[in-house]
């Protein structure tokens, strides 16, 4: 039972990291009806600016701003400057030119930087605390937990009580129409990109300390299983996000403790394979007339 | 064919025919005025290649080796080459990704016409090409993984290995841990691939009893689920056969959890400039006091190789970090020097191998190299380092053993001495 707990602990930790990322992919789905397979790498480059003012400022929440705005920032020039050019017949183009921007962000962050991971430290201590002797969430989990519970409230206001949130879910929805109604869809895509872009660069922070470091690639893998959990919550749904998150850490963990290391990442997809056949826009989808 | 077809044949058959005579007598006295016809052996130069993760995920941990390798060459060539000739060494990313290893390898082949392919790295990279440079009778040198599978020179007798292999690795520490621990509980902590199989295949050689064995897959950095495992199992001494990168998760996920063990690693996760860069330059060295590891080419500060690359690195290599990295990459491209220097004044292919079976080419580790007819393994043995102090060092007995149920033995012979600077002589 320790163990189940612990496990249980472990994964929900890992899980909300990987919700918070695929906020980012929902949020950018939402205003584009584009997933953004550059997330991953366009998130590094705001952190990589964080941990520089970190390094100056010595303050770890001036670093953490400044990895907002500079997230923010590459969302603003990737749209404006890309993925605008993305031809709006195939759904492919975009995804191509992402793929394409992963490779020149990368390579352009490893000539600058290096390939060497860096360590990030946490803000606050990563010791887990003890319940009944029984390591569970640190206190670094915690703040993690809050601040992906605190941008989904934020989110979900904006999006549900704001009038630029209405004018993004309609530049996204029926562009024509919201065009005709006087919505400016390129501006509203452009936010959609910036918001998006710094949420992911938000989450991409908060993940490094809880791996190898910061690198290039620091963000592949948690692109990857981001992805994964926005499709399995549904593209649509925030807390299908979070929710989703939350089941593909505990998976993970409890397929790792009991199973083995190496069947994690095949359980994540066999849940993955599950879902899309059960219910093919994601576990919490809205109905289906939400679909553009 | 291609030389023929450009020729204006039909207009003008009998210039045709003169110019066919012209190269029926030229191309034999081309072929004459270089001696040796081996591909990438010419007057000036020996040509050859590599291929190695310069992009991608795994490149911070490996890409540094290369650039050690050729700033090796760079000093051998600015200190007169092997016999007259400078060594060209052409490094080829393949990004990690056996089906590019297959791609840049063929263009090291065809293209480069490389004398042969030194130090490719990875077992599952290079298991991709193991049987097309073996089937086109490449020499295939010193490959930078400790599979044991290069090791087969009834079938690959063109491929040669480098790394001491896994299975004498964990042979050897589990003797170690045996020698100084008492009532000790060992676990592992093993990559999902052969490199974990096999070490742990060696633990369990000379070991009874694993209390618990645990697993790592490189797509997922949290080990958090494993070493809570391994603590509630109380596990007192662990092994690792993880890369730098997991091994620093390891021992940092067990400090956040409060977890106190003897960790002893496989040398290719054990350098400790390494794991100090990934844990910090504040923690890292208070979490790695103490840490064991096994090795096998010179690493004490005042080792005379160690001394002799420090100075190639500050001078070719633009003063890199100097990790285990830099002295495998040097150490890589010298032993290259010293088979090309054996292989004679015109070395071919065949002279390159037959200097290695010779068993004239002993390398610079701290056992010698035993290549031979029988054997493509490099080396039998391996030393402890342990880090005290801040600082990484050999201690006690270097030991050598088979790669079967044989015993560990004490190795009793001298480490190999370095000679004229480093430049071999043929």
């Amino acid at each position: 039972m320790d163990r189940f707990v612990f496990l249980l602990g472990t994964g929900l930790a890992r899980g909300t990291l990987f919700a918070l990322f695929a906020l980012s992919l929902v949020l950018i789905w939402r205003a584009t009806r584009i997933v953004n397979f550059a997330a991953g790498a366009m998130a590094i480059v705001g952190v990589y600016v964080g941990v520089a003012v970190t390094g100056v400022t010595g303050s770890y929440w001036w670093g953490l701003v400044a990895t907002v705005l500079a997230g923010g920032l590459v969302g603003l020039v990737v749209e404006r400057g890309v993925l605008r050019f993305a031809s709006p017949r195939s759904p492919l183009s975009g995804v191509i030119l992402a793929i394409g921007l992963v490779i020149v962000l990368q390579s352009l962050l490893g000539i600058a930087f290096g390939q060497q991971h860096e360590p990030v430290p946490a803000p606050f201590s990563d010791r887990p605390l003890r319940v009944g002797g029984v390591p569970l969430l640190s206190p670094y989990d915690v703040f993690v937990v809050v601040v992906a519970l605190g941008l989904m409230a934020v989110l979900r206001l904006l999006f549900v009580r704001t009038t630029l949130g209405l004018q993004l879910r309609a530049a996204a929805f029926a562009p024509e129409v919201a065009r005709l109604l006087g919505v400016r869809v390129a501006r509203m895509r452009t936010v959609g990109w910036v918001l998006a872009a710094a949420a992911a660069s938000l989450a991409a922070l908060l993940a490094v300390p809880k791996e190898l470091g910061l690198n290039p690639h620091a963000a592949d893998m948690l692109f990857v299983y981001a992805f994964t959990v926005a499709v399995v919550g549904g593209l649509d749904s925030p807390g299908g996000a979070l929710l989703a998150g939350l089941t593909v850490g505990v998976v993970m963990s409890l397929v790792t403790g009991y199973l083995g290391a190496t069947l994690a990442p095949v359980a994540v997809l066999a849940l993955l394979v599950v879902v899309l056949l059960m219910r093919p826009s994601g576990l919490f989808a809205q109905a289906e007339a939400r679909r553009a | 064919m291609s030389l023929l077809r450009t020729l204006p044949m039909r207009r003008h058959p009998r210039r045709t025919a003169g110019t066919l005579v012209a190269l029926v007598t030229i191309v034999p006295l081309a072929a004459c005025s270089t001696p040796t016809a081996s591909p990438g052996v010419d007057e000036e130069t020996v040509t050859i290649g590599t291929h190695t993760p310069l992009t991608g995920p795994a490149a911070a941990g490996y890409s540094s080796i290369s650039a050690a390798a050729s700033a090796y060459f760079d000093y051998l060539n600015d200190n007169g080459g092997i016999h007259g000739r400078s060594i060209e060494y052409v490094v080829k990313d393949d990004a990690y990704n056996p089906a590019t290893t297959q791609t840049v390898v063929r263009e090291l082949v065809q293209e480069d016409e490389v004398l042969a392919v030194v130090n490719g790295l990875g077992t599952p990279t290079h298991s991709a090409v193991l049987d097309y440079l073996n089937e086109n009778g490449v020499p295939d040198l010193f490959v930078a993984s400790g599979s044991p599978s290069w090791d087969q020179p009834e079938t690959y007798p063109w491929t040669f290995g480098y790394n001491a292999d896994y299975i004498t690795e964990g042979k050897v520490l589990a003797h170690h841990a045996q020698q100084t621990y008492d009532d000790a509980v060992y676990c592992v902590l093993g990559q999902d691939d052969d490199f974990g199989t096999d070490f742990t295949v060696g633990l369990t050689t000379v070991l009874d009893e694993l209390a618990s064995t645990q697993t790592y897959s490189v797509s997922n950095q949290d080990v958090t689920a494993q070493i809570g495992a391994m603590q509630a199992a109380g596990c007192t001494v662990n092994f690792l056969a993880t890369v730098n990168g997991f091994t620093a998760l390891a021992l940092g996920t067990a400090a956040k959890m409060g977890y106190r063990a003897q960790w002893l690693s496989s040398s290719s996760g054990g350098d400790y400039p390494t794991l100090v860069g990934y844990l910090g330059e504040d923690v890292g060295p208070a979490l790695l006091e103490g840490f064991v590891s096994t090795n096998y080419l010179p690493f004490s500060a005042d080792d005379p190789w160690v001394e002799l690359f420090q100075k190639v690195n500050d001078e070719y290599n633009d003063g890199a970090p100097f990790t285990g990295n830099t002295v495998f990459g040097m150490s890589v491209a010298y032993t290259f020097a010293e088979a090309l220097a054996r292989a004679g004044e015109d070395p071919t292919r065949e002279s390159l191998v037959e200097a290695l079976e010779s068993g004239e080419v002993v390398g610079n580790g701290i056992v010698p190299l035993q290549f031979g007819k029988e054997s493509r393994r490099a080396f039998g043995g391996v030393g402890i380092t342990v880090v005290e102090g801040g600082v990484q060092d050999y201690v006690g007995e270097v030991y050598t053993t088979d790669t079967g149920d044989g015993d560990v033995v004490v190795y009793d012979g001298e480490a190999v001495a370095l000679e004229n600077e480093g430049i071999p002589e043929g």
